[in-house]
């Protein structure tokens, strides 16, 4: 890829992420979504001290909700975007123009930098008005996390969008495995509330990893009591999400390069009559 | 040409020349889209040889395909770009595009610069369709089924901007239509596909030639009107008159129209 192709990616990306907070539509679903919910479950139970740490859950829910902001747009929107795109033709137009899928890529990514900027902008906001949550005390770990978990599943997104039917059905297919990664990765609940087995599961994710990461920069060492093993394991942090992030760099090309090139015009249009029919 | 199971195409043997427009004219479920696409590098062929401009599609490059302009029938993309906005975003992965407002100005939409994508009526939808195909100015511009949908005025808006965006850029182009007033009009070469075989290939008066139906030579005898079907009209006229020593009552020599010969072909073919 070169410079050029880089630049009109990047600035697709901006105009896409422009289009989005034009759209009233789109901005109050992600708003509500996902900030609307965080405010709510604050003031509904912000103020319950977690066992065995001496926090309020307000701040274990800030840490997180930003892992889930995350996990939520590279796993959950950027996936759905790919199907949309498909099946509007995106790629099919970008793929007759020399560059187009490139720059798609560069596009993709970074509209979803910036929603993830805004969300985690937005969620840190709520949390410390709202919530009364004290801002982190470790700037550089929070910054390298969310970094390190947005590479980690945009690829892994990538992978699944190209897998995805349609954009139809991508919602309910995504929506229970990703509420159960949620709930099972000890982002809303401490860890070590759950079962062993839950514990064994869970650390193969990255979302997990990532929610550990981010603790380790709001809260307390006095909290260690609730996790696994009494310790941040930031090397492993670093070392799990680095492992998701190769491994989907390594499968995401070539599966968007077998959706792209099995598009053409009458695919799209057999969708289009199957989707006006049904 | 396999397609899944069935065979869509046999036998397609087609050159078009630069700086022609070439129609592939066909009832539905011809072969035309599928033609286009191997065209175009869209879709695998099982067998032939195919070059576009000099190279194989399968084998397509980048540089290849700057070259190329492409319109298809199903987009409903970028909805929520400006259609100026868009235009000009397209035209930056281009060495020597042309200018967005220039070109925004030939297809009409001036006056839509500013306007969402999605909020284009269908006429106009395709019109920027046109002009994101030759905004890198390709020298081969394919054109699927462009007017599909549109009532008359807006057909013939789109023929007379496909001609003289053809005229003027010496552009190649090549497209696929299922009416034949269309090819008419439009294509100085058409190519008529009947089952995935070219039928016949031509000009128009050619084709009529090709497709050589049978004539009508009408004419009044003993008060009553008179019927021959025949192959030559000509040497019919030339005996009738001889028959008659001098004028012939009546006479008329119906020849089929391009329509007819073409409906002709594809009830004969299938």
């Amino acid at each position: 890829m070169n410079l050029k192709i880089l630049r009109i990616g990047v600035r697709r990306g901006w105009a896409e992420h422009t289009h989005l907070l034009k759209d009233r539509k789109e901005l109050i679903t992600s708003m509500i979504g996902t900030v609307g919910v965080f405010a709510g479950l604050i003031l509904w139970v912000g103020d319950t001290p977690v066992e065995g740490a001496n926090v309020n859950a307000a701040t274990f829910m800030t840490a997180g909700f930003l892992a889930f902001t995350v996990f939520g747009a590279g796993l959950m929107t950027f996936p759905m975007a790919l199907t949309t795109d498909r099946e509007e033709g995106t790629l099919l137009r970008l793929r007759t123009i020399p560059g187009g899928i490139p720059a798609y890529l560069v596009g993709r990514a970074t509209t979803l930098m910036c929603q993830i900027v805004v969300q985690s902008v937005l969620i840190l906001a709520t949390g410390v008005i709202v919530g009364g949550v004290t801002l982190p005390h470790d700037w550089l770990t929070l910054t390298w996390v969310l970094l390190l978990g947005t590479l980690a599943v945009v690829p892994l997104g990538a992978a699944i969008g190209s897998l995805l039917p349609g954009p139809k059905t991508a919602a309910g297919i995504l929506i229970f495995p990703l509420m159960g990664l949620m709930i099972t990765s000890g982002v809303m609940l401490p860890m070590t509330y759950m079962p062993e087995i839950v514990h064994s599961i869970a650390q193969v994710f990255p979302l997990y990893w990532q929610g550990l990461g981010l603790r380790s920069a709001f809260l307390p060492d006095s909290t260690l009591a609730v996790e696994i093993g009494k310790s941040w394991r930031l090397p492993q942090v670093a070392g799990v999400l680095t492992a998701w992030a190769v491994v989907g760099m390594l499968i995401a090309p070539w599966l968007i390069r077998r959706v792209t090139r099995r598009e053409s015009g009458s695919r799209l249009t057999e969708r289009q009559l199957a989707a006006q029919s049904s | 040409m396999n397609y899944g199971a069935v065979e869509v195409l046999r036998g397609v043997d087609l050159d078009v020349q630069r700086g022609e427009i070439f129609t592939l004219l066909g009832p539905n479920g011809a072969g035309k889209t599928t033609t286009i696409e191997i065209l175009e590098g869209f879709r695998h062929r099982s067998s032939g040889e195919v070059s576009v401009l000099g190279l194989d599609p399968e084998r397509s490059t980048e540089a290849w395909r700057s070259k190329l302009g492409v319109v298809l029938q199903a987009w409903r993309d970028h909805n929520r770009w400006g259609t100026r906005q868009l235009l000009a975003h397209m035209s930056e992965f281009f060495d020597n595009p042309h200018d967005p407002d220039e070109l925004l100005d030939a297809i009409g939409l001036t006056a839509q610069a500013g306007q969402r994508v999605g909020r284009l009526s269908g006429g106009q939808r395709r019109r920027l369709d046109v002009a994101l195909g030759i905004i890198g100015r390709p020298e081969l511009l394919f054109l699927d089924e462009p007017t599909t949908g549109f009532d008359p005025e807006a057909r013939q808006e789109f023929h007379r901007l496909i001609t003289k965006l053809a005229t003027a850029e010496g552009m190649t182009v090549l497209l696929t239509t299922h009416d034949l007033a269309e090819a008419e009009k439009l294509a100085h070469r058409t190519a008529i596909l009947v089952d995935g075989q070219v039928a016949v290939c031509g000009t128009p008066s050619e084709l009529a030639e090709a497709v050589n139906t049978q004539s009508h030579v009408l004419w009044l005898e003993d008060g009553r009107e008179q019927v021959l079907t025949t192959s030559d009209p000509s040497q019919v006229a030339w005996e009738l008159h001889q028959r008659f020593d001098g004028p012939v009552p009546g006479l008329t020599i119906r020849r089929p129209s391009l329509e007819e010969s073409y409906l002709n072909l594809i009830g004969r073919t299938s």
